[in-house]
């Protein structure tokens, strides 16, 4: 490892602090609804203001792929694919973060009412 | 080309596609943090471009897609495209690396590994106006340790086949 190596991984880290500071900068987790799209067409608008659990089931590229939604959060509960990755992410709950399904073509995005105008009039 | 070369391009691309096989039953690398590798198979082809053109590393690399796309996750499946994207500019990009700047061989794979990730992440927006601008930071700062360790085996490797073998 050379001087130049060394300069490069400090300023890959040096990026990558800058956006994730920004990202929490920006972030805005007013009025979150997650938006469920199948193979690219939306399926499904969930509000998470509401607290209580609620469970439901949408249609993958698989089969039905259940989802969770808790206290402002959401996550992928059940869905048949290879690697279950998106049901081993877990639960997410910023309005910047996704759980994609890859195998099941399923995309589940949050968002808050502001950036979400724009599909409110599509829908 | 001669059949020396064709025999052990050939060799080269088995090699990484049982690599990539390899790193999937790594369970640190299968999962636990979505999308993140090893990316063991990039040692392959940063000793083609090292040691032949950049023209056999892309050959190799386009094979080696195809072939994973084959043999696991199926032919022109957004993993297969994801892939595609990425590969594609990571060796562009390591190739410049390469030729341009004064990195080492480990800086190179850095630039790989980072540009590897990047390259997905670019398909993901363009072709499935996926939104993973949050992904992307913690995937720059992840693929750090793993270019690092790609490039550290790469040089190990080149350096013991350099005594045997005449590129």
């Amino acid at each position: 490892m050379n001087k130049s190596d060394i300069k490069l991984i400090i300023i890959i880290i040096l990026i990558a602090i800058i956006v994730l500071s920004m990202i929490a900068i920006l972030n805005d987790n007013s009025n979150k609804q997650a938006l469920v799209y199948y193979d690219n067409k939306l399926v499904l608008t969930i509000d998470l203001s509401e607290t209580e659990k609620k469970e439901y089931l949408v249609d993958g590229y698989n089969g039905v792929v259940k989802i969770i939604a808790l206290d402002g959060k959401i996550k992928v509960d059940e869905e048949d694919s290879p690697l279950h990755l998106c049901s081993k992410q877990g639960f997410i709950e910023h309005s910047y973060e996704t759980i994609v399904c890859l195998p099941n073509k399923v995309v589940i995005k949050i968002v808050s009412s502001k950036d979400n105008d724009l599909d409110t009039i599509l829908r | 080309m001669e059949i020396k070369k064709i025999s052990r391009i050939s060799m080269l691309l088995a090699l990484s596609v049982v690599l990539n096989i390899l790193e999937s039953f790594i369970p640190l690398f299968n999962g636990i943090i979505p999308g993140f590798k090893l990316g063991l198979a990039n040692i392959v082809i940063l000793l083609v471009i090292y040691t032949y053109s950049f023209k056999d590393a892309l050959l190799i690399s386009l094979l080696r897609v195809f072939l994973v796309g084959i043999l696991r996750t199926g032919l022109f499946s957004m993993s297969f495209f994801f892939s595609l994207g990425g590969s594609i500019i990571s060796i562009i990009v390591m190739y410049l690396a390469k030729k341009i700047t004064k990195l080492s061989i480990i800086g190179v794979s850095i630039m790989g590994s980072v540009s590897h990730t990047l390259g997905q992440i670019i398909v993901a927006i363009i072709f499935y106006n996926i939104n993973m601008i949050y992904y992307t930071a913690w995937a720059l700062l992840l693929s750090l340790p793993t270019g690092i360790l790609v490039g550290y085996l790469t040089k190990e490797i080149k350096k013991t086949l350099d005594l045997s073998i005449k590129w």
